[in-house]
Parts: C-alpha cells; structure tokens; sequence
C-alpha cells in the first residue's frame, strides 16, 4: 500500500472513531459541549487532511509531509483537550 | 484481488456518476494557480454565513421575538436546550467570522485589483454583499435583548436619526417601525431572519453568475508562465474536494473557539440598568462609533461625521471607477497600495481606541495628532518598503517572493529592535540623571543593554545569512539601498 494510502487509511479510521465517539456522549455519559464540539472538530480536521492528500496525489505534486506532521500534531492536542474538557 | 477492487470501485464511481453527472458539471474549472486559501476567501465567508443558516434555524425554534419574552427564551436556550450556550457560541463566532472574512475579502481584491475590467460590478455587487453583512451584524446585535445589544442598537438608531430627515424617516420606518419596542425588535427579527439572507442570496447568485462569466482573476503579476499552474481543474471532485477540505479545516477552528471560549449571557436589559451603563458597539463599528466620539463631531457636527462615515462606504463602493490605472501589479500602484494600508491601519486603530475609551470624548488634537500619526507612519513604512524591496520601477530582476519576504521581515524586525533598543536606553539614561538612581531605572537600563547587545549580533548573523545564501553581498545589499538603480 503507498503511504499516503496508509495516512488516507489512518485517517479514515481516526474520522470514524471521533463519529462514533462523538454520537456516543450522549447515550454513555455526559460530556461538556466543549468534548463535543473537540470531537466533531476532530472529525473535520481529519477530513481537511484525506481532502488535501487525495487532491494532492491526484494533481501529480505529492504531499507535503509539513502539513500531515502538522495536522497530525493537531489532531493530537485537540484529542489531549477533550481529556481535559471531560 | 486488488485490481478487482480497482474495478468495481471505478464501477461504482461511474455508476453514480452516470446517474449523477457528477463530472459533467457545466461549471468553468478553476486554474491550479487559485488552489490557495486566500483566493477562497469568499466562499469561506458563505460557509460561515451557512454555518449561521443553520445555527440560526436550530435557536428559531425556541426565540420569542418579543420584549417580554426575548431574553427569557435566549436564556432558555443557554441553560436549557441542550448545548443551547454552543450553538449560541458558534453562531456568534461564526458571525464574527464571516465579518472578518468578508473584510479580508475586499481587503485582498483591492490589493491584487480584482475590481479592474471586467469584474467592476462583481465589485459592487460584493459591496453591497458586505453592506448586508454589516446589516446582520447590526440586527441580529439586538436579538438577545440584553442591556449590552439594546443600549448600542439605542445609539445606532440615534445617529440614523441625525441624518437628513428624509433619509432618516425612511429609514427609521423600516427598521423601527411607529415606534416602541415591541415594533422595533419584531422589525429587526424580520430583518435578520428573512429580509437580509433573501437580499444576500440574490447577490451571492448574481456574484457567482458574473464569477461564472469572467472566471477567478488571474495573478496581480499575470497568468503564470508555467503551464502546470495555469490548467483547469474540473469542479468535481477537484474544486469541490479542496473547498471542502478549506471549509472543513474552517468548521474544525470555529468549534475548537467556540468550546475554549463559550459565551456568557449579560443581563437583561432594563431602562434602569442601561442608565448604569456606557453603550459601545460591537467590535466591527468601533471604528464609526470613535469617529463620533471625536469632539469636533459632537452636537451640531455629527451629520459631518456621518457625512464621512457614508463617503468612505461610497468610495469604497464605486473604487473600480474612481482606480482607473491599467495595471495590477502592487509594485506599480504604490499610491492605491499605501491608501489602502492606512485605510486598514486606521480602522484598527479607531477600533481599538473606541474598544478602551468607551465614553469618552476624544480632543480634536489628539484625534488629529493619532489619525495624522498613523497615516504618516504606515505611508512612510509603505514608501520605505516601495524603495527598499526590489522590483520597484522595473530596475530589478524580482527575488523570490520567499527571500524578498524574509529579507524584509529580517531587516524590519533588526530595525525595530535596534531603535526600540536605543530609544530605551536613552530614555533610561535621561530618566537616570534627571530623577535619579531607582529599581526601574537601572532595569530598564540592563534591558535596553542586552537588546541591543543582542541586536548587533543578529544583524550580523542576518548579513552573514544574506551572503552566505545568495552570494555576493554588496549585491544583496542593494535591497536595502534608498532608492536604488543598478550601479
């Protein structure tokens, strides 16, 4: 599989996890808006991520792997605040 | 195994697509060159104004327009509905948004001169579209019935009020009615939930039309050379899949502000309780409301200063007929570049004066002295950067846009540090002899030392860096030459 297959798959993954987490809060316990709204933002920001690869690869000019460690990065304070907001 | 799948996936795109027309889109496809955020600064504005659609519809449902009732059903949604305070918060700060996204929208057209032949009227017809995004923010300001929104939404109705009274009858009528409150907030409601996103959705379509006619503008500085920057890209699913992703990466920041910073709900308006209070708009009409509090436009010279206030939105409105010159390239329109630099810094600072001077009646002097102040600077700034960066006057092959932007950056940062440096030490010095040896003093003395200490050596690593990358130095240094030719 090429990488950035991988990172497409990964996100996908990271998307369906957040959705599933986030239409959970409700029926599992209760969360703060703020742990709803880090999730649903989560969900998005991944999906700005496979939009950019997939447009990317499909231009012939590769991903710039700044903006995945980037993005990736932000994928990871925002999961860390949602700890901290619940 | 894989290229089965390869196979029926593409089959199953195509059947969609065969049933959808997906890719048969009568859309003109869009250059690679404007796959870059700041030429979608617009339609960012209309994912904004569509997050506030829906937001917007969800509190519909439990706001009473009226007296009475709209502060208590606000603060039903804050405390009762559930995540009522988050929706109240995105809708908000989405509005926000999308005020400031408009703002730079105009702000980037006028610099890289989309408004010039043919797109005049996709100009206008934008104005007008920020003019309605203004309305909203003015209407939809006094909806929540708090002693904040009603007691501005008051002053704002006062100065219309200062108008000739032709205009101002008409405008009173529409948006207050015969008058009273329950009028007034009804008017308003109607205004902000119907009138104005039917009159934004007209415009969008009719700018989107003309969009569709003239195609996005090409660079300031001409269609690319390089052919790979300059081909289409059909709408679907390219276009489409890069908007989205913008428009995701936009969601994802508007909800993070939104949870980090919830709004709070101030109280309830009452005419007793807005005695007690010093009325200030929102943040966008800081700018007008310090304009009216400068002394010279108090009684008798306020139709002046709304006279003024209403000239800056005509010029804007009609600057694709007044900026008449050929070219777009920002090196050869210093004149319009520098007046649109003072036009934003200016607006900064009034707003950011009216933000701390809530109330407070400005000296005519002291709005000359920092209005007059500011323009000097910026335009002085405008003209240094004009003479000092390359390319100015078509005597220099252009860097970069990366080596010129950090050469500026590098050289404008050094410039200010060392003068900041020196400024302080001197004061520090003055303040040493003239008062005497204190704490503060002699810290301030120790400070000033060791930012310039560290100056010096920064500027040499900065030449050092300059020379090193690009060469020759002397040659390099020609950037910083005061009106430099080619010697």
């Amino acid at each position: 599989m090429k990488p950035t297959n991988q990172i497409v798959a990964l996100l996908l993954v990271v998307q369906a996890v957040a959705a599933i987490y986030m239409w959970g809060i409700t029926s599992f316990w209760t969360l703060s808006a703020g742990g709803f709204a880090i999730f649903l933002a989560i969900d998005l920001l991944s999906f700005a991520l496979i939009a950019y690869v997939y447009t990317h690869e499909k231009w012939g000019e590769g991903v710039n792997r700044a903006w995945i460690v980037a993005g990736s990065a932000g994928l990871i304070i925002l999961l860390l605040a949602s700890l901290y907001l619940s | 195994m894989t290229e089965e799948k390869l196979t029926r996936s593409a089959r199953l795109s195509s059947w969609f697509d065969s049933r959808l027309g997906l890719t048969y889109s009568l859309l003109r496809p869009a250059p690679r060159y404007s796959m870059n955020p700041f030429y979608w600064l617009g339609a960012l504005t209309v994912v904004a104004f569509l997050i506030q659609g829906v937001s917007g519809v969800i509190m519909m449902l439990y706001y009473v327009p009226s007296p009475s009732s709209a502060f208590a059903s606000t603060q039903y949604i804050f405390q009762t509905v559930y995540f009522g305070r988050f929706l109240e918060t995105v809708h908000l700060y989405t509005a926000y948004a999308m005020i400031m996204l408009a703002f730079m929208h105009m702000m980037r057209g006028y610099f890289v001169s989309v408004q010039k032949k043919p797109r005049e009227m996709m100009w206008v017809v934008g104005m007008v579209m920020g003019f309605v995004t203004l309305g909203f923010g003015f209407t939809g300001y006094l909806l929540p019935w708090t002693v904040v929104s009603k007691s501005a939404t008051d002053v704002g109705i006062g100065m219309i009020s200062a108008l000739p009274s032709v205009l101002s009858s008409a405008i009173l009528f529409l948006i207050v009615g015969a008058g009273g409150d329950a009028t007034e907030l009804l008017r308003f409601y109607d205004l902000h939930v119907v009138v104005l996103p039917a009159v934004l959705l007209v415009l969008l379509t009719l700018k989107m039309y003309m969009l569709e006619v003239h195609g996005i503008a090409e660079p300031s500085t001409g269609q690319p050379s390089d052919a790979s920057a300059a081909r289409g890209l059909p709408i679907f699913p390219d276009v489409t899949f890069y908007l989205l992703g913008l428009a995701a990466m936009f969601g994802s920041a508007m909800l993070l502000v939104s949870a980090v910073f919830p709004l709070s709900l101030p109280p309830e308006y009452t005419p007793q309780l807005a005695a007690q209070f010093t009325p200030q708009p929102d943040w966008y009409f800081l700018w007008i409301y310090q304009i009216l509090k400068i002394s010279v436009f108090e009684g008798a010279g306020l139709p002046v200063a709304l006279s003024l206030v209403t000239l800056i939105f005509i010029v804007l409105l009609i600057l694709p007929f007044v900026d008449r010159g050929q070219t777009r390239k920002i090196h050869d329109r210093p004149t319009y570049v520098t007046l649109g630099l003072i036009f934003v810094a200016e607006l900064i600072v009034l707003a950011y004066w009216g933000l701390e001077s809530p109330g407070q009646i400005i000296g005519t002097e002291e709005a000359v002295l920092v209005l007059g102040g500011t323009a000097i600077l910026v335009g002085v700034a405008s003209w240094a950067a004009y003479h000092f960066l390359p390319g100015h006057g078509g005597n220099h092959a252009v860097p970069k846009a990366k080596g010129v932007l950090r050469t500026a950056v590098g050289f404008v940062s050094l410039l200010a540090g060392g003068a900041t440096g020196i400024g302080w030490l001197l004061n520090s010095l003055v303040r040493l002899v003239v008062i005497g040896p204190s704490f503060s003093n002699v810290f301030e003395l120790i400070l000033s030392c060791v930012l310039l200490m560290a100056v010096v050596p920064l500027t040499v690593l900065f030449l050092y860096s300059l020379e090193s990358r690009n060469g020759s130095l002397k040659r390099r240094l020609r950037i910083l030459e005061i009106g430099s030719g080619n010697k």
